[in-house]
């Protein structure tokens, strides 16, 4: 905990006011819609609706086929998050290190993030692409056959790997404001006790990063979760099929494409609760271990 | 900042940019190591950018038939000429200079609001003994946990009854209703060393000085990265604009890129040449963004902590 | 000065002439090529006319199309007319008092309009349990079966006609010749609900669902698609029948690249398969199952229709029935057809079409409407289903999973049986 100095005014209620006004309007006041809605099956264009209890959330626990998404989403996620935040890290670290181009690298491992979603998904999928995708063609010459679409594991793989993609430069960005806001006196220190770049990394500035790093992984945890639909969605090529899909997938088809408004309600309470819970885990077991000064 | 004794390399570099003539073995050979890890990341990023590129100057026809291409084509000219000059829309008023402005307005409005309010929102949970400090971070955080996508219908309602359906705050507002900002900064004012308050509060500094004068200059890095982040975001946005805008006025960039690429499957074939010279002309905004915000990356707490 | 006079009085005349113009607004999802004529048409119709001004908005694709005209209906702020697909019709039709029908309004404003102008296979899609039209149906299209002609010719076989003679001769000869000799785009709509309708066979309970939702149960768990598709999984594992997964393109990419030589797609693809495919192919009719039937039955359409919302005033009302009565004019559907390859909806069309020669130029052209002519039976007109969109996506899991091997044809159509059951219950509770 912070030690915190300044005692209460009227400055921390003004400073926190537009946030938490914008949020109640923006979030809260549609979020408690969701959960009305949850509890009924309505007609979208409100010719009708009737009050069906909790009959929504059993509808979707009993379903076999939720549960096996939810097995789905559970590798996915970790798997997403794992290596964006991995890779992402590796790569800041080198970029920080780096003397000679360090400018450039860093533009050049920012820039993927630039390119349109819907373009980065066409181009994810046209590389996967069974017929003809360059990563199939040399999955071939290993004298694999991978098809994206009908494999469910190639599948899932074409997911994962674009999602990836897509989430390294924005963790890259922040892992090396992290490392640069390393306060030069430390770095130094560091320089002089540890020899050892490894030992130095793990003890020195990997702590430091640990706000940061905490920060990534629940970021990326949500963004894994709930901002990859339109990956999934480009890879399965608008017909989910019988490809692996997230749990926000479904929320998706369910409620914005099939106009089933209690029963995506349902699914986004229950996911929320899920995540919700997940998040404070994280906070009492994580966040303990974060020295933040 | 000349006179840094310092063996160190990195540390020396980053002053002036002067290098010690003599790199020992084992440090020529662990920098080519990291080298060849920043050049395969380099590769897995901006390979598929690439040909993007590449196969953005062929025809629509061969990209549909063939894939992505890794040689240029020669439908560079008519490609580029039809997405810069040519007006998508009915109207004609979605030209490509009215989506670049309009994918300006949001990027730059989505990451100058979220910045300012989420750091505001951050320093009052942070900095101060007010009650329901955790509960409001807490009600803030929880925005993370359900999209938009979700609470869609909802949201529109609420933005029609504002009277703020085809408008730029309209567009805007609802994105910034999310925790990312103040949970960032929330992270890192934690771990600004105390002594600095103690220092501040010595020297007289109120808190809204303190805020201003130190806490904002310190976050130059922070703020740099999240402006990146967010600008980039606004700037692609595409669902929510979709649904809250009828007036071609305000079609954004990606919007065109949709309209370009979404064609029912089968019927025709998409024109995937202009939207890919679409998508590659729409990255150079952000990357000006980018180039221009990483260099706050290099200064920041480096300096100001002396 | 009587000059100015002139002037000044002309420019008031247009003044007011713009002030008594009625605008409407028509959303859709029309993206690419096909968004450029539906602006086409529009700039054309306002032209024609000065009474009534037309703006079309392009607003995603069919879903966001769909979720954007909710949204806005809800908070009323609806456009006069919203473009919404196949599958999601039931959802808006069965919502009280969201459309006027398209009859209604036509007849309201005193456009003629006679239900029997329509082609035959198009004609009750959209309409309700009387046979009242609700929705204009707009792009519309059918599957028909494409073929290389090429690789016919060199496995010494023709078009086949019924799923026998595919089996017996047209696919050992055309497998022989090197080929993949069939391949399909989407299952649920080709081999399920056109089969349905290429067989006269009932696809729902209460009139394939147009008499009500009360009730409604799937039919779909018959020994006839069950037998199809053990068929189809037989021919897979035989090399007669390729499937590629649930994707619209990828099924098609093969026969564009002649490893396939026959793909049933949508009577739509044929101007795309114009530009794509580098060989000489043709088309021809849905080939049905001569064991379930002796007289094959029409199929009908897919795509999308217009609705006309409520909500909206007299004047407006009645921009919309010119508009609509514009739109079904033999020339427009005429150029519809012909920039597109959607079918055009009405039978003056289509003779405005055959005479000017596009058949001549173009005979594959011709075979999706041909098909949409053919006798019809009582299971034929389409289906009306709540949450089909969702049924859609079960079947479509379920097929995947039969033909991957993970699951077998009885199981498979019990799973699609029970889950499409629970999901018109839902939406049953929807409509009350």
């Amino acid at each position: 905990m912070k030690r915190v100095i300044f005692g209460s005014s009227w400055l921390p209620y003004a400073f926190l006011a537009p946030q938490i006004l914008i949020v109640i309007i923006f979030f809260y006041l549609p979020a408690a819609e969701a959960v009305r809605a949850s509890f009924y099956l309505e007609n979208p264009f409100g010719g009708g609706s009737t009050f069906v209890g909790i009959d929504n959330y059993k509808d979707v626990l009993t379903d076999d086929n939720y549960v096996r998404v939810a097995k789905f989403t559970f590798w996915f996620s970790l798997l997403v998050t794992f290596f964006s935040l991995a890779i992402a890290l590796l790569l800041a670290v080198k970029a920080d290190t780096v003397l000679r181009g360090a400018k450039s690298y860093r533009i050049l491992l920012m820039w993927v993030y630039a390119i349109a979603p819907p373009v980065a998904g066409l181009i994810g999928v046209l590389m996967f692409d069974q017929h003809v995708g360059p990563i199939t063609d040399v999955a071939a010459l290993f004298g694999y056959k991978m098809q994206i679409g009908v494999n469910y594991n190639d599948t899932a793989a074409a997911m994962i790997i674009i999602s990836i993609w897509k989430q390294v430069p924005v963790n890259f960005i922040f892992f090396l404001s992290g490392l640069q806001s390393i306060p030069k006196a430390v770095r130094e220190a560091a320089q002089i006790d540890c020899r050892s770049s490894w030992r130095r990394f793990w003890t020195v500035t990997f702590p430091m990063l640990a706000p940061t790093g905490f920060f990534l992984l629940i970021i990326n945890i949500t963004y894994a979760l709930f901002d990859t639909f339109a990956v999934i969605d480009v890879v399965m090529k608008n017909e989910p099929g019988s490809n692996p899909m997230t749990l926000v997938y479904k929320v998706y088809l369910d409620g914005f494409r099939g106009s089933d408004l209690g029963g995506s309600s349902a699914q986004s309470v229950i996911l929320m609760a899920l995540v919700l819970l997940l998040t404070i885990f994280q906070f009492r077991m994580i966040e303990r271990r974060v020295h933040y000064t | 900042m000349m006179e840094t004794t310092s063996s160190n390399l990195e540390v020396e570099a980053r002053a002036g940019g002067r290098r010690t003539p003599l790199l020992s073995q084992r440090r020529f050979w662990r920098s080519v190591g990291d080298h060849t890890v920043l050049w395969l990341g380099v590769l897995f990023m901006l390979a598929p950018v690439l040909l993007a590129f590449l196969t953005s100057t062929h025809d629509a026809v061969t990209i549909h038939r063939d894939g992505l291409q890794f040689l240029p084509g020669d439908h560079f000219g008519e490609t580029y000429e039809a997405v810069l000059f040519g007006a998508t829309g009915f109207t004609g008023k979605a030209t490509g200079l009215v989506m670049t402005f309009n994918s300006m307005v949001l990027g730059i409005g989505f990451a100058v609001g979220k910045i300012v309010i989420s750091m505001m929102a951050a320093y009052a949970i942070v900095y101060f003994r007010i009650p329901f400090a955790t509960l409001a971070f807490w009600v803030i955080f929880t925005t993370l946990l359900l999209p938009l996508e979700v609470r869609i219908l909802p949201s529109y309602e609420i933005v029609q009854k504002m009277g703020l359906l085809n408008s730029y705050t309209g567009l805007i507002l609802p994105l910034i209703a999310s925790a990312t900002g103040t949970f960032f900064f929330r992270q890192f004012f934690k771990s600004v060393p105390d002594e600095l308050l103690e220092a501040a509060r010595i020297d007289g500094a109120g808190p809204f000085k303190f805020f201003v004068d130190i806490l904002v200059p310190m976050s130059k890095t922070m703020i740099a990265a999240i402006f990146i982040i967010m600008f980039v975001f606004g700037w692609n946005q595409y669902l929510w604009p979709t649904l809250i805008t009828t007036d071609e006025g305000y079609y954004t960039l990606v919007r065109g890129i949709k309209q370009i690429i979404q064609v029912w499957v089968g019927a025709n074939i998409p024109e995937y040449g202009q939207a890919m010279a679409l998508a590659i002309l729409a990255m150079l905004p952000p990357i000006l963004v980018v180039v221009v915000f990483q260099r706050w990356f290099i200064k920041g707490l480096t300096e100001s902590d002396k | 000065m009587i000059k100015h006079l002139i002037a000044a009085g002309v420019l008031l005349a247009s003044a007011a002439t713009a002030a008594a113009q009625t605008k409407i607004e028509l959303w859709h999802a029309m993206g690419g090529r096909l968004g450029e004529v539906v602006n086409e048409i529009a700039t054309n119709f306002n032209k024609s006319q000065k009474e009534v001004e037309l703006v079309p908005v392009y607003k995603g694709t069919y879903e966001e199309t769909l979720t954007a005209v909710i949204a806005a209906f809800r908070a009323g702020e609806q456009p006069n007319i919203v473009q919404v697909f196949d599958a999601g019709a039931a959802t808006i039709i069965s919502a009280k008092g969201a459309v006027v029908p398209v009859e209604d309004l036509l007849k309201k404003a005193g456009v003629s309009f006679d239900i029997k102008d329509y082609i035959s296979g198009v004609r009750y899609f959209y309409a309700d349990t009387t046979g009242k039209m609700i929705g204009m149906p707009f792009n519309s299209s059918t599957p028909i079966m494409y073929f290389n002609v090429e690789a016919l010719k060199k496995a010494g076989v023709t078009p086949p006609k019924t799923w026998e003679e595919f089996e017996k001769v047209t696919a050992p000869a055309l497998k022989k010749a090197g080929f993949v000799p069939l391949a399909q785009s989407h299952l649920p709509w080709i081999f399920t609900e056109n089969f349905m309708s290429r067989h006269n066979l009932p696809f729902a309970s209460n009139d394939n669902g147009y008499s009500g939702v009360k009730g409604t149960k799937i039919l779909v768990n018959n020994d006839a698609i069950k037998a199809h598709f053990t068929k189809l999984k037989e021919w897979k594992e035989k090399g007669f029948f390729g499937w590629y997964g649930a994707g619209w393109s990828d099924n098609q990419a093969p026969f564009e690249k002649q490893e396939v030589a026959m793909w049933i797609g949508s009577s739509g693809s044929f101007g795309g398969l114009t530009k794509s495919a580098k060989f000489e192919f043709s088309a021809t009719y849905l080939p049905y199952w001569e064991a379930v039937t002796a007289k094959p039955t029409q199929t009908f359409i897919g795509g999308a229709a217009l609705f006309a919302l409520s909500g909206k005033s007299d004047a407006e009302n009645t921009a919309v029935a010119k508009f609509f009565a514009y739109l079904t004019s033999p020339e427009v559907q005429y150029l519809w057809h012909r920039e597109t390859g959607y079918v055009p909806i009405t039978k003056a069309a289509y003779e405005l079409a055959t005479k000017d020669g596009h058949y001549k130029r173009l005979p594959a052209a011709e075979i999706g409407i041909k098909q949409l002519n053919l006798p019809a039976g009582e299971h034929t007109k389409g289906y009306r289903m709540g949450f089909y969109v969702q049924i859609r996506d079960v079947m479509n899991r379920e097929y995947g999973r039969i033909l991957t091997g993970e699951t077998t044809v009885d199981a498979a159509f019990k799973a699609i049986e029970a889950e499409a059951n629970k999901l018109l219950a839902r939406f049953e509770k929807t409509v009350k």
